[in-house]
């Protein structure tokens, strides 16, 4: 079976944006097609008009030369087009089954049998019955991976699947992509990571500005010509300095670090115990899900644990809270910017105000003190090269990498001692991640310290000072990133153990 | 002992007649809240179900066509809510509110001319087993059907909610209504369906009201049931089942403190007339503590105006 799907001239334009701008592009099946661009260059907006969620101003859709309408996104289930979100179209509260059955015409038993088959067919380990707020974000994604597979599409598009996802998960999700490309399923793989384009594609289109400005095959394409083709400019490369801080005054002492959770969803912490050095960059990798989140919470202050010591600069910190521990000038970016960093529906200099504490003056005799804020807020904008002076905008028409500059701009203007980052890049193009690893790098530089908690590899190792994993809530040894590899810190993240 | 026994079944079948309203009330409040809409409307509608059920029991001397005139009646005030909130996009609260204050109003100037009208008898089912079985008769039989339909309700509602693909989708609406939209799920229909069925149910405890209950029409007779019905609903984190027990809770203490103040306990009035409320809402809080258990029933989206891309 011959899929073909084209798009032809296809424009849509939001008040003040043109998103896309006489879009033509041909796919067929059997091959797996890259479309890459950087955040705003409307990948999405024509993923989204692929899915029937939005209607095209001009421009037509061909399914094997047949001209389709895709009104809704009933209209893209009917033609097989399956598509996974870049963010989860899931409901939270509703289990994984309940979730996959809401869209499924198949008895409840039928529709258990194909689950658990997709199940063990890619090896995916997801218990069905609990509910989604309980998975990880990359089990999020295999649910939204499965509920498009039940549908034996002709036509996937993935959005930016691998962003949550471990190397391994990667590597398997790969394995799978190409084997529903041999079963014939035309697959549109949408990303702005240059290495899974040449990894994983046949073909490869860059979009820039809502326009097609190239469209090759990968084989011919090399990092540094796509990374040109899709920002416009030639990128600067970075590089961290070696450093090995044996004499460095140490800054952060944790020890005894435990946490039990009633939450059976939750992961248990065993027993961390580590330090770090003034200028230095600890990183934290691992498989998300293996107590990553517990320990930021635990760092940062949103959960207090009995008989943890954490000694920040020689005082004991471990039952302050959030707000008092930035007093002592530590920092914290946490990995859900639009859930937990940061309040989307408020304004970009009330955001700002959220971060308050004593010395920053922001509110005096219970008044808010808005030309104080505002001020601090356009300093953060400009000196964060945050993509817009106008602070009174809400947070929600920021896009991913300027709401992330926001974020860390907003913790480091203060000039913290520690700043603690979550997945500080997860899901932004390329160039606003050579600009977050450009200023973490720099804050080190400056006699900074960090802890980067991530499970991007990459960017550990081209971050980090010393690096260790954490597994099922336990921490391996902590190594200097010169004695790491990749294929060390997958063993380690596969649980199991070096020399 | 046979009399004391028999006073305590007729007690307990006054208690299950006063929470009828509430029930049918706080049912439907409870799907249109789980759809995410957040309707503050239902005095406004309850009343509107009671005076237009009593005025159609005058006017058509049918019973029948009085209680199903009320539930229409409930589902047309409610449409107006429908279309300002989903079609207009107007806030929940602010609307809600309006349809009460409007409900109330309208229902003074309709009513103005039915005061005073006695009402008629209703029938009641299995009134021989009633007086002849001591104790549970009372209880069990002798009631309108329309109680025996509220008692029912709670399970119907807890069934079709778990079950049933619709209250899935209902569900599922309440807690995403735009990864409801991008699934293919009409959510202004979900959620329109919701409100004209809030509103069909709030009618029909008007009409209990005003049909049965305390059959005449007395200005704002529905005496601030409809906000009762509303915190009962958040008290009991969008469970039916808690819904029911709460609501035997607030009609069996309503019916106890008339009771004690006709004894002539020492106890102040005021204090007892409060009891009601204050015990029904510690007794709700009480039995609804599981943290995650309530994460998981509220309608994540309630409240939340929702557009659908273009």
């Amino acid at each position: 079976m011959n899929t073909k799907l084209r798009v032809s001239e296809i424009s849509k334009i939001y008040p003040g944006c043109v998103a896309n701008d006489g879009i033509s592009l041909e796919f067929g099946s059997g091959k797996i097609y890259a479309l890459l661009g950087e955040n705003g260059a409307g990948k999405s907006t024509l993923v989204k008009i692929l899915s029937g969620v939005v209607r095209p101003d001009k421009g037509e859709v061909f399914l094997n030369d047949k001209s389709i309408k895709l009104n809704s996104p009933l209209d893209a289930k009917k033609n097989n087009i399956g598509m996974v979100f870049q963010h989860f179209n899931l409901f939270e509260t509703l289990s994984v089954f309940e979730n996959l059955s809401i869209d499924s015409d198949k008895k409840n038993e039928d529709l258990r049998l194909s689950v658990n088959n997709i199940l063990k067919k890619y090896n995916f380990k997801i218990d069905l019955d609990i509910p989604v707020l309980n998975l990880s974000a990359g089990q999020k994604q295999k649910v939204e991976i499965i509920r498009c597979l039940i549908r034996n599409p002709k036509v996937l598009i993935m959005d930016e699947p691998t962003s949550v996802l471990t190397e391994q998960e990667t590597e398997d999700l790969f394995v799978s992509l190409k084997q529903f490309s041999d079963e014939g399923i035309l697959i549109i793989y949408i990303t702005h990571k240059l290495k899974e384009v040449l990894s994983l594609c046949d073909e490869v289109a860059v979009m820039r500005k809502g326009k097609i400005v190239s469209v090759s095959k990968t084989k011919e394409e090399k990092i540094e010509t796509l990374a040109n083709k899709m920002v416009g400019e030639n990128l600067s490369s970075i590089k961290k300095k070696i450093n090995n801080f044996k004499y460095s005054e140490e800054i952060l002492k944790i020890s005894n670090l435990n946490f039990r959770s009633d939450d059976p969803y939750e992961t248990n912490l065993i027993n961390l115990n580590f330090s770090l050095k003034k200028g230095e960059c600890l990183g934290i990798a691992g498989i998300s899900g293996n107590g990553q989140s517990e320990l930021f919470q635990i760092l940062s202050g949103e959960i207090i644990t009995d008989y943890t010591s954490i000694k920040f600069r020689d005082k004991e910190i471990s039952k302050l809270n959030p707000r008092e521990r930035r007093e002592y000038l530590m920092a914290f970016s946490p990995e859900d910017r639009i859930s937990q960093a940061a309040v989307p529906e408020l304004k970009i200099y009330e955001n700002v105000a959220l971060n308050n504490f004593k010395s920053s003056n922001f509110f005096e005799k219970g008044l808010v003190n808005e030309k104080k804020i505002k001020e601090h807020s356009k300093k953060i904008l400009s000196n964060f090269s945050v993509n817009t002076d106008n602070v009174e905008m809400k947070s929600q028409f920021l896009s991913g990498g300027n709401l992330q500059k926001l974020i860390i701009g907003r913790e480091l203007i203060t000039s913290p001692e520690l700043l603690v980052c979550f997945n500080p890049t997860w899901g932004l193009d390329v160039g606003a991640i050579n600009y977050i690893h450009e200023t973490l790098i720099n804050i080190n530089e400056k006699g900074k310290s960090s802890i980067l908690i991530s499970t991007d590899n990459d960017e550990l190792l081209k971050l980090s000072d010393r690096i260790c994993v954490i597994y099922k809530g336990k921490l391996s040894k902590i190594m200097y990133v010169n004695e790491v590899t990749p294929e060390k810190l997958g063993i380690l993240m596969g649980g199991g153990s070096i020399d | 002992m046979s009399f004391d026994l028999n006073f305590i079944g007729i007690l307990i079948g006054a208690i299950m007649a006063s929470s009828v309203p509430l029930i049918l009330a706080a049912s439907g409040e409870l799907i249109t809240e789980r759809s995410g809409v957040l309707n503050l409307g239902v005095e406004g509608m309850m009343i509107i179900g009671a005076i237009s059920g009593f005025a159609l029991m005058v006017i058509t001397d049918n019973l029948f066509f009085a209680v199903l005139g009320s539930m229409i009646s409930g589902l047309i005030i409610s449409i107006i809510f429908g279309v300002l909130t989903q079609s207009l996009l107007t806030n929940h609260v602010a609307t809600g509110l309006a349809l009460t204050i409007f409900g109330i109003g309208m229902s003074a100037m309709i009513g103005k001319n039915f005061v005073g009208i006695p009402g008629k008898e209703f029938p009641l089912l299995f009134v021989n087993l009633k007086e002849n079985i001591p104790f549970l008769g009372p209880i069990i039989f002798g009631h309108s059907v329309i109680l025996y339909f509220a008692f029912l309700l709670p399970f119907l509602t807890n069934y079709f909610l778990r079950k049933t693909k619709i209250g899935l989708i209902i569900r599922a609406v309440g807690d995403s209504p735009t990864s409801a939209s991008n699934q293919g799920i009409n959510v202004t229909l979900v959620r329109y369906s919701c409100i004209l069925y809030g509103g069909a149910m709030c009618g029909l405890a008007g009409a209990y009201l005003s049909l049965i209950y305390t059959p005449q029409w007395i200005e704002n007779m529905t005496g601030g049931r409809g906000w009762i019905a509303l915190a009962l609903v958040v008290f009991a984190t969008w469970s039916p089942i808690k819904v029911l027990i709460g609501a035997l809770i607030f009609g069996g203490i309503t019916i106890l403190q008339l009771h004690m103040q006709a004894v002539g306990l020492r106890i102040p009035v005021q204090l007892l007339s409060a009891l009601p409320y204050i015990m029904t809402i510690i007794v709700l809080v009480v039995i609804s503590r599981d943290s995650r258990k309530i994460k998981l029933n509220t309608p994540t989206s309630l409240g939340q105006i929702f557009y659908k891309e273009k």
